[in-house]
């Protein structure tokens, strides 16, 4: 495909992983994820006193697709990029910035953390993410997928779908 | 683009499900949702209007288990196929790995279905990729219409140089869904084991 990836390993994971504990810590909300522009999460961290967190696919699969659909109403108006998403309800609220061209900060928070102090720690977290995620670009075909592991999952295939 | 998160061993790929309006592609996905075990789905998500049409998207998980130590999962999509949800339509196309062509087997919709055809390929053109780079299967659908096409004619006007799988489905009792889902799995499997 033409579009390249972010696979984060190792070090990068680890990166970003402590990146997005401090911003739990700091800005008191419940979940951080780091997702690509097509909604798969890359990495992902929970406050320790935070309930169970909906389904993480479901999640940025929809959020994926709102900032997809912000991104072309901000180019319909004449805008290059509308930065940042915010949705608040009574109880929770949701903040998504970009990191980068290819993905997406995401914090999940409830009305004892302040929006101010989650939009002000979120966009330091970007920061920091960007050149993580920036540095972990891989272009297609430098993935290690081999034959042997197409057959394996080809195998699944029959098991799951039947022959 | 496949997505490998090493940390989570996890490879993801995505399917997209395109077709013109009322062809059957959430019909496929309710199918595969309610055909495989609970512990390998997750949920589905269904962005419809009131009448069940797709506004946006749906959307299934399908873990197909672990492979070589990493979890293996299909992200699979449908898309608006009302004319007029082309701005949704594609954006859904971002970063697809493979995709179905689901036709609509009822003669008046053939037009339809060459017209969604041609609509697919201008939208992957917008994503710089080129039809003849990606994996596509097609799948006639409702082949228990009464007057139902020919299947080598539906064919003949979605992709002339008959060069694309195309299987027969009812979705509706899911004759022809996970044929048609193993066969797109399949070759994007082959096709990013090759490019390694």
């Amino acid at each position: 495909m033409v579009e390249p990836a972010i696979a984060l390993f190792g070090g990068a994971y680890e990166n970003a992983s402590q990146v997005l504990e401090e911003l739990l810590r700091e800005s008191g909300a419940r979940y951080a994820l780091l997702l690509d522009r097509k909604g798969f999460v890359l990495a992902h961290k929970e406050a320790l006193w935070a309930p169970r967190p909906p389904a993480l696919d479901s999640l940025a699969t929809l959020i994926a697709g709102n900032a997809a659909a912000t991104q072309a109403l901000a180019k319909m108006l004449g805008e290059s990029r509308f930065n940042e998403l915010l949705h608040q309800g009574a109880t929770h609220g949701l903040y998504a910035e970009e990191v980068g061209e290819l993905a997406l900060l995401v914090v999940i928070f409830d009305n004892s953390a302040p929006v101010g102090r989650v939009k002000l720690f979120g966009k330091r977290a970007v920061q920091a993410l960007e050149v993580i995620t920036r540095d972990s670009v891989v272009q297609p075909g430098t993935l290690g997928i081999d034959h042997e592991y197409r057959d394996g999952a080809s195998a699944l295939l029959d098991e799951l779908f039947g022959n | 683009m496949s997505t490998i998160n090493f940390a989570a061993r996890e490879i993801n790929f995505k399917i997209v499900y395109y077709g013109p309006g009322m062809s059957g592609k959430t019909t496929n996905l309710k199918w595969v949702f309610q055909q495989v075990p609970q512990n390998r789905k997750g949920e589905m998500v269904s962005l419809a209007t009131e009448d069940e049409r797709t506004l946006f998207f749906d959307f299934l998980p399908v873990d197909l288990g672990e492979v070589k130590g990493f979890k293996t999962r299909f992200h699979l999509y449908t898309v608006p196929g009302q004319v007029f949800y082309n701005a949704s339509r594609k954006l859904i196309l971002r970063g697809v790995d493979g995709l179905v062509f689901v036709a609509d087997s009822a003669p008046n919709r053939l037009r339809a279905n060459a017209e969604s055809m041609r609509n697919l390929r201008e939208n992957l053109a917008e994503y710089g990729i080129k039809a003849e780079d990606i994996p596509i299967v097609l799948q006639a659908n409702k082949r228990d219409t009464p007057d139902a096409l020919p299947v080598e004619m539906i064919q003949a006007v979605i992709d002339p140089e008959m060069r694309l799988p195309i299987f027969e489905a009812v979705a509706t009792t899911g004759v022809g869904v996970f044929e048609t889902l193993k066969a797109v799995s399949r070759q994007v499997l082959s096709r990013v084991a090759a490019a390694s």
